[in-house]
């Protein structure tokens, strides 16, 4: 069932992934800062300071995507015992935490010319730092216990217990009073930004997401090297 | 148009602080990742090179992983 996540087959891809990212990722990147610092309007309440939104959103996005996908992955892992589950949610780990950590900084310089305050203890922002937390967690299990078995249980039972705080960040701003608005784009349902801000936000995501990949992508295969490289020893 | 690029009625200094330090740390990132899966690649291509002909042989035929780290190793240096 599992057969595609060995790793010599996911190997010979992953160059070639690199490659085809490398190759747009500069023109794409170009086109995205252009519409999010020129080409975009201001917002008529918030002016230019609405362009961090660009970065702000992306980021938290990607975050929040990250630890889910760590989550399920650390619970296929526990039925399934597939360790190439376990490889990937390792090396998605870090640039979870490096982009909930941006949204957090982000955020905050976003919050001193809206807000007037670069820090609140409101409820969504909060929870995104209870998130960086457990993202710091689970990266300390891998690197401090040595003995992998314990250092997998360990870091699962983090994922599945910070799992619970995903649905709290998302609903936050509707389960109690926070700075900030309700959510402006809906999978179901009508979105309330204008398409001028939409397709510049949709944009950065799609760039942050190919950079994402590519950073995954090395470290996946630098932790395939480095099994492999234990293997030798075995030889 | 460059003032107000640069200014942005006032909000300049957030939106390009905001711009800045990601890609700082994007950049940054990048960087470390890539410098340490040159130097995984680097230290494999040593080991598999100091293995006797035979068990050479054997560890590039067994894997696709070797051959390739090996390959591509050899190709750079």
């Amino acid at each position: 069932m599992f057969n595609f996540f060995y790793n010599s087959n996911i190997f010979i891809w992953i160059e070639r992934v690199i490659n085809f990212i490398n190759s747009i990722f500069f023109a794409l990147l170009l086109v995205a800062l252009s519409f999010a610092l020129i080409f975009s309007p201001p917002d008529y309440l918030q002016g230019d300071s609405v362009r961090i939104m660009y970065i702000h959103v992306p980021a938290a996005w990607i975050g929040l995507a990250s630890f889910t996908c760590i989550a399920l992955l650390s619970i296929l892992n526990f039925i399934f015992k597939v360790k190439n589950f376990k490889l990937i949610s390792k090396s998605i780990a870090p640039i979870g935490l490096m982009f909930t950590c941006i949204a957090l900084v982000t955020g905050s310089i976003w919050g001193q010319p809206t807000w007037g305050t670069f820090w609140a203890w409101d409820a969504r922002i909060t929870s995104m730092l209870i998130l960086a937390l457990f993202y710091f967690l689970f990266i300390l299990t891998q690197k401090l216990i040595s003995d992998e078995d314990k250092a997998n249980k360990i870091s699962s039972i983090i994922a599945a217990v910070g799992f619970i705080n995903i649905p709290i960040i998302k609903y936050s701003v509707e389960w109690w009073n926070t700075l900030h608005q309700p959510a402006s784009i809906k999978i179901t349902g009508t979105s309330t930004i204008h398409a001028s801000m939409l397709m510049p936000l949709l944009l950065m995501f799609l760039v942050l997401i190919l950079y994402c990949a590519l950073i995954f992508l090395m470290k996946y295969k630098t932790e395939i090297i480095r099994i492999k490289k234990n293997n030798l020893k075995r030889l | 148009m460059i003032n107000n690029l640069i200014y942005m009625d006032g909000y300049g200094i957030f939106v390009w602080s905001s711009f800045v330090l990601t890609f700082l740390v994007c950049a940054v990132f990048y960087y470390k990742t890539r410098k340490t899966l040159k130097k995984y690649e680097k230290e494999f291509a040593i080991e598999i090179e100091k293995l006797s002909v035979e068990r050479k042989k054997i560890a590039l035929e067994k894997s696709k992983v070797a051959s390739k780290v090996f390959s591509t190793y050899n190709k750079t240096f």
